[in-house]
């Protein structure tokens, strides 16, 4: 049984550092508050000890290992038939979505991928949850591949359902 | 999948206009010049009925039980007649306020008192029309037609309600836009075929082609048995004894004195009260739970129906509300046959279509009462029109590691039960022996890992793939494979330790995901290719390398 080859493309480096801002700016975000709340209300302090604990924890993963080793797993590729990532740390994912089946191509730009100047490249199907998300590409080339596959996906016919 | 999601600059955010189906807006985009038509007067005349009747409780305990006219006596009769007037003078402003028409490319709806809405469904994206009436409809010789068009346009809802129509004019609206013939020039202005007696002998509208149908299933009142097992009795029953229990004491009888004097453990002992009041529960929720089955599924009919251009899959029920829905078979992509975990010694399953354009909280999806599961799967191959039938091959079970990941699971809610009971007892919140809980909650666990796993199975039939998996509610899925468009592996890092890996299909239909859990490694991906083909292949390795490099652990460089 021959297996799955990963997809050819790496996402940009500089998604490393997205990576950890977005960590920072949820998981850190939640630790902020906790220590507000216990530098404010001392009754409260000795129940906070444990939660400020695991979310600390929680903070150094999302800031310092995930985005690492997201950079090591996420990959991408497309084709004339098909889109295929490959993504996650904890859980990873293989999912190819065939372009016969999608309906929107979009290269979409959070105010964090805007500052860094990435794209994320999300492609949808008819399918609620099939959609596919190619995240921390560089926005010009999210750009191209989003107009190529455009121009791929309009040339099928149907409703792609 | 969707990590940056809410951090997001969405062009096009207008989901309802890029989708297309259906449109909602202040004023009527299309010009056109087929006439705007009326709901059916009728209407007013079950309105005024209503009213009427929402009077005659207040009335009834005036005159007839002679309750005292004071405000705390009568505030529940009160209030029942002022809902009700109120309810059916807002529908008969809703009746004079509401227009609609079919034109060649749209079905057209305006509405509205104070804010005025339009609504539009393409005509070319009508997925289901379902036809209903409560009694009040049916006494009016009325119908509601629900016009779905396959949106998400508000969870549960219709694209499209006329509420309500003759029942003529409804199945005249439903062969229309089912069939996709050019629109008539107002349905109504056309001499509509009202003889006496079309309702025909099931009291359905529209007994039309009855000569060409395939009936596939029928009503069988054996089937009450598997309608009334179940939690639901329970819930049923103590809802009815308290509303009689309030309704007696409402007109001035004393029911906790009846109580109090016959069944009080102090008169009779334990053992009777016990015994009377389950006895009694069980009873009375039965019986509801029958009267209900009988009810909504009188002369249920499961049936082929041949259209224009497709085939119809339609549905007819009800005594009193009655229930028509017809499914355009082009639109199904398979089945789903669900067994309820306490009751599978019994056999009992529901029945579903996986079906693009229908909500799967509207339940147009059922296509079968409850019932025993050998009919449920011969249904399902009917519809499906597979042979041999999607249940004819053993399912293919899965690993053994995936029955020690769910034993896992199960320590771990044990473990937790026991930690947080043991820890509230050493505050003192709990006694002791509530360490036992977590014990007994760990066997429990564990029995529910091992029922999980058994039910755990994957395969392929012809055309489609059948994977089954669920505790509670053991599901079966049947899915067409050109159906499938996304095809995906999951693996966790404890997924990736033991072997397995978890294949989903999603598709537009239904719930939009499809899942074998925890296959192992080296058949997820033969799976996988099955279940998609053509999909998979341009991505596998050219040769056969003796390690694969992509299931590796990945090396942060």
């Amino acid at each position: 049984m021959p297996n799955l080859r990963s997809p050819v493309h790496r996402v940009d480096p500089r998604a490393v550092r997205w990576w950890t801002l977005r960590g920072l700016c949820s998981a850190g975000l939640v630790l902020v508050v906790l220590l507000l709340v216990a530098w404010l209300w001392e009754p409260a302090r000795g129940w906070l000890v444990a939660p400020i604990v695991l979310v600390a924890a929680w903070t150094a993963a999302r800031a310092l290992v995930e985005p690492r080793w997201r950079y090591a797993v996420h990959r991408w590729e497309t084709t004339d038939e098909a889109v295929y990532g490959l993504t996650g740390w904890v859980v990873r994912e293989w999912r190819v979505a065939p372009l016969s089946r999608v309906q929107t191509v979009d290269a979409v730009r959070g105010p964090l991928e805007q500052l860094l100047g990435l794209a994320t490249l999300r492609v949808t199907t008819a399918s609620s949850s099939g959609a596919i998300n190619i995240v921390g590409l560089d926005k010009d080339v999210a750009e191209q591949v989003a107009e190529r596959l455009t121009l791929v996906v309009e040339q099928v016919p149907g409703d792609a359902t | 999948m969707t990590p940056q999601q809410g951090a997001e600059v969405e062009p096009g955010a207008d989901a309802q206009a890029a989708d297309g189906n259906v449109l909602e807006r202040e004023v009527p985009v299309t010009p056109d010049t087929a006439p705007w038509l009326r709901l059916d007067a009728r209407v007013i005349w079950v309105d005024v009925a209503q009213s009427l009747l929402s009077l005659t409780p207040a009335a009834v305990a005036t005159w007839v039980v002679g309750v005292d006219p004071t405000w705390g006596a009568m505030w529940p009769f009160v209030l029942v007649a002022v809902l009700g007037v109120i309810g059916a003078a807002r529908d008969a402003l809703r009746w004079a306020f509401t227009r609609y028409r079919v034109t060649d490319e749209h079905v057209e709806r305006r509405t509205g008192i104070v804010v005025r809405r339009y609504r539009s469904v393409r005509r070319d994206r009508i997925r289901s029309i379902d036809v209903t009436a409560r009694l009040r409809h049916r006494l009016a010789g009325l119908r509601v037609v629900l016009i779905g068009a396959g949106q998400q346009f508000s969870a549960g809802e219709s694209a499209l309600s006329l509420d309500a129509l003759h029942r003529d004019d409804a199945a005249a609206l439903r062969r229309t836009l089912l069939s996709g013939e050019a629109a008539p020039p107002g349905a109504r202005t056309a001499p509509p075929t009202r003889t006496a007696g079309s309702e025909g002998p099931t009291g359905f509208a529209g007994p039309a082609d009855r000569s060409t149908e395939q009936v596939i299933a029928r009503f069988r009142p054996s089937w009450v048995v598997y309608n009334v097992v179940g939690v639901w009795s329970v819930v049923a029953a103590a809802g009815l004894l308290w509303g009689a229990y309030w309704l007696v004491a409402m007109f001035g009888l004393d029911p906790g004195t009846w109580i109090q004097r016959n069944l009080s453990p102090g008169e009779v002992g334990w053992p009777v009260t016990i015994g009377m009041t389950l006895g009694a529960v069980l009873a009375v929720g039965t019986v509801a739970r029958a009267a209900g089955y009988f009810s909504t599924h009188w002369r249920f009919e499961l049936a082929r129906v041949p259209g224009d251009d497709s085939t119809q899959l339609r549905t007819r029920q009800g005594l009193l509300t009655t229930r028509e829905v017809n499914r355009d078979e082009r639109r199904i992509r398979g089945a789903h046959v669900s067994e309820p975990v306490l009751w599978r010694w019994l056999g009992v399953a529901d029945t579903e279509v996986i079906t693009t354009g229908l909500s799967i909280w509207s339940g147009s999806t059922s296509i079968l009462p409850r019932g025993p599961l050998p009919v449920a799967r011969r249904v399902v191959g009917e519809v499906l029109e597979m042979s041999p039938g999607p249940f004819s091959r053993r399912l293919a079970p899965h690993p053994p590691a995936a029955l020690r990941r769910r034993l896992w699971w199960a320590t771990v809610v044990g473990a937790a039960v026991t930690g947080t009971s043991g820890w509230l007892a050493s505050n003192g919140a709990v006694p002791v022996t509530a360490l036992w809980w977590g014990a007994a909650s760990w066997v429990v666990a564990l029995a529910s890992a091992v029922v999980a796993y058994r039910a755990l199975g994957h395969t392929i039939v012809g055309d489609h793939l059948v994977v089954r998996s669920g505790l509670m509610s053991r599901a079966t899925t049947v899915l067409r494979r050109d159906a499938v468009s996304t095809i995906a592996l999951r693996e966790s890092i404890l997924q990736r330790r033991l072997g397995l890996r978890t294949v989903s299909a999603m598709t537009a239909a239904g719930w939009g995901v499809y899942e074998a859990p925890d296959v192992a490694v080296e058949e997820s991906l033969a799976f996988a290719l099955e279940a998609a083909p053509g999909l998979l292949e341009p991505f596998l390795e050219p040769h056969d390398p003796p390690q694969d490099a992509s299931a590796d652990r990945p090396t942060p460089q």
